[in-house]
């Protein structure tokens, strides 16, 4: 009994630190949680100061943390230095990429440790506004609309509010090698002629590529028909075109296409298509603006040229991605980082971005610079660009992309009826959505 | 601290009364109480300090966050105009985090009640000494026994509350979300309120809609894979490992170090090399099949044979494993077993049969289990090589050689449908645990045994 007691003394004893140490955490996880009925008048207060001057000044004290990627990095740095010169802010850059970042904002924005502005492509924006951890661009709102181009506004605009800062835009085009054909054919009909005196399946020869599998990649045939996936503005969940009549022409002519390219979905991988381009045995390949360094140094003589025309006279529409950037709604200093992200975005800085990086910026103004009209490759992406259909951004367009894929390669690989595939895709699209409810 | 003789207070107060039980009383009814009672003044203040703020934390802080747990949140967070015509966040509750808090405090609080249950027992243990006539310890001895006898329960303390806390709180939450809508596109925090949907997270995975159809085909495909992928690597293994030790083989290092080397490498590596080699239309393996006159195979693009490839891919990774493991047993099988077997004139696959299985199955039956259970979350094989590819409409964020491992990574991180994936979780945690439990009551009946001895 004796020798019993001491243990459980001291068990009792280091408990009571325990809990006094545990008790004020839970203590403090309280507060936390009740904090923020106190601060909804608080937040106002720093509006209310600047209500009397009337212009935006950042809050008192304010730091700002921006995420982008890392080949951004200097860019972000120049930005910082302007805004540090005049509005005495410090603004600190962190490596979350574009593509990344919205995941991540979701959790870490509500949680008080995201970055105040962070960068994205636009087919994210659905989900963080479902999720509500971005702020709409309310008060630069005229400002962006006067600047950015029609497709690159509508990419981050949700339910007619707009949220980003769009700075600039990607879309994909076909790079070819000009020492296999000087000039590119400009229909596809053309195309499939060059094909069949170029094609040779036994040496690997092949005329055109693109990942015919792939949602992404093929949804311009599809586009260019007229078909959509989501309402004509890509923001309607109920209104599914991928099997109208459109959408099986456009299926009908992708379908033709394997007598160019016979290949299986699965085997035209970015490896095989690279290496062939690098070989010189393809003669186009199509990618976006993020592959002409490495192209142009695999490929001596490199052209870029808008897609092809469809056999309907109408020309191909991709999807195109607008990345731009976006207040973090729980942010601690919202002006500030409004004010950075206009800034950051705006034409001076967005023309200062291509010239660091050579991104194509999404200010319509600047596609008529004389500068970037001189350069081949950018125009002709941002020709294309004016061509094309921002991926939609609604959440449900998740289901789009696990079941284009399958669908297309049974219409490719199996020669299924396109009518059939894409009802059956559109069903099971519908289908996922109920499941979501 | 004053120390009476407690002998001669305690009989004289009443030959009677239980110290033990008034002083378990009191301490039951305010924490210290009974301390006081037994003269152990010190301590009783500390209790009587716990016990304060225990009581504030109960009433003032337990309340709110238990009732956070049990709504999680009454209003999600929206935009709002200020004065100057801003928008603002109008800050609301956040489900997740209020999950989180509540579950905080309701382990605090049974921290607190279990320093409420050794604050009586410490009591009545007391009590009962000085029933006895054994003086009771002041708080200076009490300190020296502590640091005598029980300091390993001091230091354990700390990695008590880690596990309570970073183990414990988070299966615990994990398993939680599985009963919630916590999911994309319309139940993600902060503009929208998560809630408690009971068992209907399971019985859509289980039974209703395309999720019961992805569910159970990825769970036969796991476990056809699991098998499939056991057993060859493991006979494979002890094949190869039998022909290397056979007599008369020469160089046999350079065979063990070949057939090691494929494990060597990083699989990070090795599978995507893997991947673009089985490319039906320009990989190397279906170039050397045209130059045979033959067709090749569509080795990763086909539902059926791309599970053969995994498969054989995976042999190429996992037998070297089991090669290496039955390589040890087989130099530890007595020689004079198999000199014995000839004298009677045993043939090779006898003696194979009859002497080496025994011992190799006696030797690794339980890691046998283990690699089962292993194979069955093979995240890097499947993820790698197919990515889970081909895919198939039919299946929910599913391809048709997904795992279910790969098919939950999917889930969470691509998709945000964190209710289902964390239920297909729990069901994979139960099909593996039941395999460790099977394992381990193996490895006991093998050590009860004793054939082999």
């Amino acid at each position: 009994m004796n020798k019993m007691k001491k243990p459980w003394f001291v068990m009792a004893s280091s408990m009571v630190l325990a809990l006094a140490v545990s008790a004020c955490g839970g203590g403090n996880a309280g507060t936390t949680e009740e904090a923020p009925a106190d601060e909804t008048p608080a937040a106002e207060t720093p509006a209310e100061q600047t209500a009397d001057t009337g212009e935006l000044k950042p809050e008192e004290g304010a730091k700002l943390l921006v995420w982008e990627s890392a080949d951004q990095k200097a860019f972000i740095e120049e930005v910082a230095k302007a805004f540090k010169e005049k509005y005495g802010v410090d603004v600190e850059w962190s490596d979350v990429g574009p593509d990344k970042s919205v995941a991540q904002m979701i959790t870490d924005g509500p949680a008080g440790v995201g970055a105040d502005v962070f960068a994205a492509v636009h087919d994210r924006t659905g989900s963080a506004v479902a999720a509500g951890v971005i702020m709409p661009n309310d008060v630069f709102e005229a400002d962006t609309k006067a600047l950015m181009s029609e497709t690159a506004l509508s990419a981050v605009t949700v339910d007619g509010v707009l949220y980003g800062y769009p700075y600039s835009v990607e879309t994909t085009a076909v790079y070819y090698n000009k020492d296999l054909l000087p000039e590119a054919p400009t229909d596809w009909n053309g195309v499939v002629e060059f094909a069949k005196t170029f094609n040779k399946p036994a040496e690997n020869k092949y005329a055109y590529m693109w990942p015919a599998g792939n949602g992404y990649w093929s949804f311009g045939f599809f586009g260019g028909y007229g078909a959509y996936v989501f309402g004509s503005n890509g923001t309607d969940p109920n209104d599914i075109g991928m099997n109208t009549e459109a959408a099986v022409e456009a299926g009908k002519f992708y379908q033709t296409l394997n007598q160019i390219l016979p290949f299986k979905t699965g085997d035209i991988t970015d490896d095989v298509r690279k290496s062939l381009f690098e070989q010189g045995k393809l003669a186009m390949n199509t990618s976006g603006p993020w592959d002409k360094e490495s192209f142009k140094s695999i490929v001596p003589n490199l052209g870029l040229t808008t897609y092809p025309t469809l056999p309907n006279g109408q020309p191909m529409k991709p999807f195109s991605g607008v990345k731009a950037y976006f207040v973090n709604a729980n942010s601690k200093y919202p002006i500030a980082a409004r004010l950075f992200a206009q800034m950051a975005s705006s034409e001076e800085f967005q023309k200062k971005n291509y010239q660091m990086t050579g991104v194509l910026p999404a200010a319509k103004a600047l596609a008529e610079d004389p500068d970037i009209k001189a350069d081949e490759f950018t125009a002709t992406f941002l020709k294309q660009f004016e061509n094309s259909v921002p991926m939609p951004s609604i959440p449900e367009m998740s289901n789009y992309w696990t079941t284009i894929d399958p669908a297309l390669a049974s219409i490719w690989n199996d020669n299924a009826d396109p009518k059939t595939a894409l009802d059956s895709m559109v069903q099971q699209m519908k289908d996922l959505a109920a499941t979501a409810k | 601290m004053k120390q009476r003789s407690a002998p001669s207070a305690g009989s004289a107060s009443g030959g009677t009364t239980s110290f033990a039980r008034t002083a378990a009383v009191l301490s039951l009814f305010v924490m210290g109480l009974g301390q006081w009672f037994n003269r152990q003044y010190v301590k009783g203040l500390l209790f009587f300090l716990v016990y304060i703020v225990g009581l504030l934390y109960t009433f003032v802080v337990l309340p709110r966050n238990i009732r956070g747990l049990i709504t999680l949140g009454d209003k999600a967070a929206g935009f709002g105009k200020n004065a100057q015509g801003l928008t603002v966040l109008l800050p609301g509750d956040h489900s997740i985090f209020l999950m989180i808090y509540g579950l905080i405090a309701l382990i605090t609080f049974l921290i607190f009640l279990f320093v409420w249950f050794l604050n009586v027992r410490d009591a009545h243990r007391n009590g009962k000494l000085r029933d006895a006539g054994k003086p009771v310890p002041n708080f200076g001895q009490s300190i020296r026994g502590m640091q005598e006898k029980s300091f390993p329960y001091l230091l354990l303390t700390l990695p008590g509350l880690g596990v309570l806390f970073f183990t414990i709180l988070p299966i615990v939450f994990m398993i939680l979300i599985a009963f919630t809508n916590y999911s994309a596109p319309n139940h993600i925090p902060q503009k929208n309120l998560v809630d408690w949907v009971g068992f209907s997270t399971f019985s859509n995975l289980l039974v209703y809609s395309q999720w019961a159809y992805t569910f159970w085909n990825v769970l036969a495909w796991t476990i056809i894979w699991a098998i499939v992928a056991t057993v060859t690597c493991y006979f494979g293994g002890i094949f190869v490992a039998m022909l290397i030790q056979q007599k008369g083989i020469r160089f046999k290092g350079m065979w063990r170090t070949i057939f090691i080397i494929p494990y060597a490498i990083p699989q990070f590596i090795s599978l995507l090399i893997m991947k673009n080699l089985f490319n039906s239309q320009l990989g190397p393996i279906n170039q050397y099949f045209r130059l045979l006159g033959l067709e090749g195979l569509p080795w990763l693009i086909h539902p059926f044979w791309a599970k053969v490839t995994i498969v054989a891919v995976n042999m190429w990774i996992g037998v070297p494993v089991s090669m290496v493991l039955v390589l040890g047993i087989l130099t530890a099988i007595p020689k004079d077993l198999y000199e014995a077997a000839e004298v009677d004139g045993a043939s090779a696959f006898q003696k194979f049969r009859n002497i080496t299985m025994p011992y190799v199955l006696f030797a690794t039956a339980p890691l046998l289990i283990m690699q089962f259970a292993g194979n069955i979350n093979n995240f890097n094989v499947i993820y790698l090589l197919t990515k889970g590819d081909p895919k198939t409409g039919e299946y929910a964020f599913a391809g048709t050689t997904d795992l279910l491992v790969t098919w939950l990574y999917k889930l969470t991180l691509d998709n945000q449908i964190y209710n289902v994936a964390s239920a297909v979780g729990i069901l994979i945690f139960i099909f593996i645990a039941s395999f460790s439990i099977l394992n381990f009551r193996r490895t006991r009946s093998f050590k009860e045994e004793d054939i082999l001895q």
